[in-house]
């Protein structure tokens, strides 16, 4: 019996390593600043474990009891850690709040326990047996965690099903500690029947992690996911590394927060600069809110509108505290207004027109989006654009995808307008390529609006000069009735994913 | 706050808390108007007119027979006439239906890109800027991807089988495309058929397809299907029952296609609605004509209780009707396929495997024929509702049973068999489907049957009264858009002929 005590000593230290660092890798990833968050979670974990250690003395009689439910209590807690934090990050604007309290509470159960055991264990060893054994062991299994967490854990299971594990091994714990003293039990049917409820919870969520957090999502994405969300039209997955926070829609890298200034100013400013006194611009797409922020440098720019599709998109780059930093809170700005609809109904209602656009979709997979660069969606666009006005369009990668590139400038040319492709290295995306359209001759813009991180006057010359490998291939232009373009991509995008 | 709920409804499915028995589906027959014909052909009692109206000329019908006549006689200036209607709508086969998801047809639901030859058709186009500058206004023109087959558990793309075939098959397309492309170069089949040279009947009018093919030694199984399939698509008959004449001039008389065809959500009934802006004022609806009698030198046509004295009358109603209301025309002798089709609402879309979801789309050895997306011409990009055009030409067995099939079986039994069809390819249709109104057609078209050119040219040559015109579709033996515009047109030209006469 000592054994399997001394067993659940060391099994119970390991899960509270884990949920401390758990706690401490999560705030690290969805806050950065990892040195303050590992110092404050840790800090609050340790006080609360005095805290916990202190509370023991009130426990009297019935210590075995105690000791079961305690355990079943962190199990549920612990266990459910981790999803709770992500959900709270995902649906509320208190993650802090939750996450202290989270830590307080599973520290104040984790200080319990092992003055709790060390009673339990009293009367079979002397005290400075129990006193050695118990803190052995305790070590023993916080070194385990620890060497078994970066290593094995959060690789192979991610840090949801790594906690919810660690709650299944706490509920093991409970149950067979209830077992072995059931005769010392007042209830032990109770708490066998609790400890199994709490186990089947636990089990429950690792199997249902897949779908109810999206972990298979961690699987996919090289960094940890800190927010997923689902709206009606994609899926919104937003990942960390250190303070390289990343956005994928459906799955396509959208941006990398610390190259999104190459591919946002590269897109805005070639174009805007050259448009003096641009007063209105038109965004399609680019619910991110990055494209806008650009467009806000320009004081002459008076009114912004941005239409996307999808509300849950703009609200979260609008509203999220993690987010709106990175577009510098273009979403809430008085000059912008934001418009939920299906940009291809939308420009079928004249409107007065643009003095410059901005078409910044996803890139044409399927054939729905592939509508969204057709002959007929530019003659439309340019029916928007005011006579000195410029559009600019996203045309994926001129060097991966040449004939996709390609065939976007020749549809744009199809549709009646002058373009002057252009393109730039971005490096999470590679070489990026974009085209330029009006009815008027364009020449680079002379100056630029400062804070600029990436481009100047001197490099904007060198974005339309197109090296050997990324020159113009021939092409068909995409129409509405014979959509190459998505052909063209899915081949060309094919041979590089293999 | 969306995604919460879905997020929520899906934890839900997921414990097993959602609805895992069928839905419910709701729906109807949307027909109705066949009494009045069944009323006719048992020679029922009509209320007698209540008004006397005195017109220069009656058309009989609101297809795009009837509206293309008109359409003639207004461009031509000429104001003073009616167009009769039976149903409460106009259109014809090119009727259509919407509700909130989407518009959708109940029939003819496009018209492949016309050929130079089919001058009133460019000319109609671009009239309502369909072609424009030479070019076809890119937002009628069908959408990529056109059509689909599910073939061996997936869809695959293109109507024509092309996975696991064996190089005997793919040899039998390649001679079939051949053999057609020799007919195709002779010029004799044109649309509109009535411009085809030569007096006498095609000697092709005297076999069947199902002949034909056996004759140059086609027995590939999968370009019988096709072939087949083609004319159950446009004939409403089997290989056996239509005439080689009909199933050549299926595939000679196109130009292989330029991206086409021409459609819209509501399928034809888009050009009927055009037209009915144009000559929508000349319509009488529910105006069901059970009557054509000559009053001295005028017809009387009685039309619900109006009675018209008229100089002259278009029939662009179908001729199997003329011997009912008219005692002096003889019973031209036509086959016609009965159909049913089906508009199916879906909250979303369902599972499938293969390449995605096409216009037209097709199930190989179905005993129907497929569904049209109507939802397929929009310019979203994103919906996750839709509106499916089921059509089914009951082509096997005798049109007479089939038509008292279409009648005696109830909703929920024309329901079933098409979820059960379309199950095939979609396992979950039934999940997805909450909504299916049927339409049946007794009558849907003529069917172009072996000797069908020399029954119709007995029809002709036969004693036909004077100042009555025909113009149906049926007249040609196809029932195509152009081939009812055109007979349209002529009869309004001889119709105004007559009338300039004294």
């Amino acid at each position: 019996m000592a054994a399997v005590l001394l067993t659940s000593v060391l099994l119970i230290a390991a899960c509270g390593l884990v949920y401390e660092l758990v706690a401490g890798a999560l705030a690290s990833y969805l806050l950065g600043d990892s040195v303050t968050q590992f110092s404050t979670v840790i800090g609050t974990y340790l006080c609360a474990m005095g805290v916990g250690s202190w509370l023991s003395r009130h426990v009297g009689r019935g210590l075995v009891a105690r000791f079961v439910t305690v355990e079943l209590l962190v199990a549920l807690v612990g266990g459910c850690s981790s999803a709770l934090l992500f959900l709270a990050f995902a649906y509320t604007g208190a993650f802090r709040l939750v996450l202290y309290t989270l830590v307080a509470v599973i520290g104040v159960l984790v200080g319990l326990e092992i003055p709790l055991l060390m009673r339990i264990l009293r009367d079979r060893f002397t005290f400075k047996d129990v006193v050695a054994n118990v803190l052995t062991f305790d070590y023993l299994g916080a070194l385990g965690a620890s060497i078994l967490f970066p290593l094995l854990l959060v690789p192979h299971l991610g840090l949801v099903r790594s906690a919810l594990l660690f709650g299944l091994v706490n509920a093991a714990v409970a149950l067979w500690s209830t077992i072995l003293f059931r005769r010392q039990l007042g209830a032990p049917r109770l708490l066998v029947g609790a400890g199994v409820i709490v186990l089947g919870l636990l089990a429950a969520g690792m199997a249902g992690a897949n779908r109810i957090t999206n972990l298979t999502e961690e699987n996919l994405y090289a960094d940890d996911v800190i927010l997923a969300k689902s709206s009606r039209y994609q899926r919104i997955v937003l990942t960390a590394w250190k303070n390289d926070l990343r956005l994928f829609l459906n799955g396509h890298l959208q941006f990398s927060s610390r190259d999104e200034y190459r591919y946002h100013e590269a897109l805005v400013h070639p174009g805007l600069a050259a448009v003096p006194g641009a007063r209105r611009v038109l965004i399609l797409g680019g619910g991110d809110g990055l494209a806008a922020r650009e467009v806000l440098r320009y004081p002459a720019v008076e009114s912004v509108t941005l239409v996307d599709l999808d509300p849950v998109m703009t609200q979260l780059f609008a509203t999220h505290p993690v987010l709106t930093p990175l577009n510098g809170g273009a979403l809430t700005s008085p000059k912008l207004h934001v418009v939920n609809a299906d940009a291809f109904v939308w420009l079928e209602t004249p409107g007065d027109p643009y003095d410059f656009v901005i078409v910044d979709f996803p890139d044409p997979s399927s054939y729905n989006l592939g509508k969204l660069y057709t002959t007929a969606f530019y003659r439309l666009a340019a029916k928007h654009l005011s006579r000195s006005g410029l559009m600019v369009v996203q045309s994926t990668s001129p060097l991966f995808a040449p004939r996709s590139f390609w065939c976007i400038a020749r549809t744009i040319a199809e549709a009646g307008l002058r373009t002057y492709p252009y393109h730039v290295y971005v490096p999470s995306f590679g070489e990026w390529g974009f085209v330029l359209a009006g009815q008027r001759r364009y020449e680079p813009p002379a100056a630029l609006p400062p804070g600029l991180r990436y481009l100047t006057p001197a490099t904007l010359n060198e974005l339309f000069d197109f090296p050997s490998d990324m020159r113009p291939v021939p092409v068909e232009p995409n129409r509405l009735n014979n959509q190459v373009l998505v052909r063209y991509y899915d081949q060309e995008w094919s041979e590089i994913n293999r | 706050m969306t995604s919460r709920r879905q997020f929520l409804g899906t934890s839900a499915a997921l414990v097993g808390l959602g609805c895992k028995t069928g839905r419910s589906i709701a729906g109807g027959f949307v027909d109705g108007s066949y009494v009045m014909g069944h009323r006719l052909r048992d020679r029922g009692a009509f209320p007698a007119p209540a008004r006397t109206v005195r017109t220069p000329l009656v058309i009989v019908g609101g297809g795009v027979a009837g509206l293309s006549a008109a359409w003639r006689l207004d461009k031509r200036g000429f104001h003073d006439f009616v167009v009769t209607e039976m149903e409460q709508r106009a259109g014809g086969n090119a009727r259509w239906g919407e509700n909130e998801v989407s518009a959708y047809p109940w029939g003819a639901h496009y018209v492949p890109v016309p050929g130079g030859r089919a001058t009133l058709v460019r000319e109609l186009f671009q009239e309502l800027g369909v072609l424009r500058d030479g070019q076809w206004e890119e937002r009628y023109l069908c959408f990529d991807p056109q059509e689909r087959l599910f073939l061996h558990g997936a869809w695959q793309d293109g109507l024509e089988p092309a996975t696991g075939l064996g190089a005997g098959d793919r040899a039998a397309f390649r001679r079939f495309a051949a053999r057609m492309a020799e007919f195709r170069a002779t010029g004799q089949f044109t649309i509109p058929t009535a411009l085809e040279v030569g007096v006498a009947p095609s000697p092709l009018d005297r076999v069947s397809m199902d002949d034909w093919l056996r004759r140059e030694g086609f027995t590939s199984p999968a370009l019988r299907w096709y072939v087949n399939y083609a004319c159950r698509d446009d004939y409403g008959a089997l290989l056996a029952d239509a005439s080689a004449w009909a199933g050549v001039h299926y595939f000679a008389s196109r130009e292989p296609e330029e991206r086409g065809p021409l459609t819209w959500p509501e399928g034809n009934g888009w050009i009927v609605r055009q037209l009915l802006r144009r000559v929508g004022r000349y319509l009488e609806t529910n105006a069901f004509v059970h009557r054509i009698e000559p009053i001295g030198a005028r017809w009387q046509v009685l039309a619900g209780r109006t009675a018209y004295l008229a100089d002259a009358v278009i029939f662009a109603a179908p001729t199997f009707l003329a011997p009912h209301v008219l005692s002096s025309v003889p019973d031209p002798g036509f086959v016609y396929s009965p159909w049913l089709t089906a508009n199916l609402t879906l909250d979303h879309w369902p599972r499938e495997r293969g390449v995605p979801v096409a216009w037209d789309n097709v199930i190989y050895n179905s005993p129907a024929l497929g569904y049209v997306v109507a939802t397929h011409q929009s310019l979203r990009t994103e919906s996750d509702r839709t509106v499916w055009t089921f059509y089914w030409a009951l082509a096997d067995g005798a049109p007479a049973a089939n038509r008292a099939l279409l009648l005696q079986r109830d909703w929920g039994f024309w329901a079933e068999a098409i979820l059960t069809d379309l199950e095939r390819a979609h396992p979950d249709i039934r999940q997805c489907v909450s909504r299916i109104d049927v339409m049946r057609l007794g009558h849907a078209m003529v069917r172009p049957t072996v000797g069908f050119l020399a029954v119709r040219d007995r029809f002709r040559r036969s004693r036909l009264p004077e100042r009555l015109f025909f113009a149906n579709s049926d007249l040609s033996g196809l029932s195509l858009f152009e081939e009812a515009q055109y007979r349209g047109v002529t009869a309004a030209d001889r119709a105004l002929a007559a009338l300039s006469r004294p």
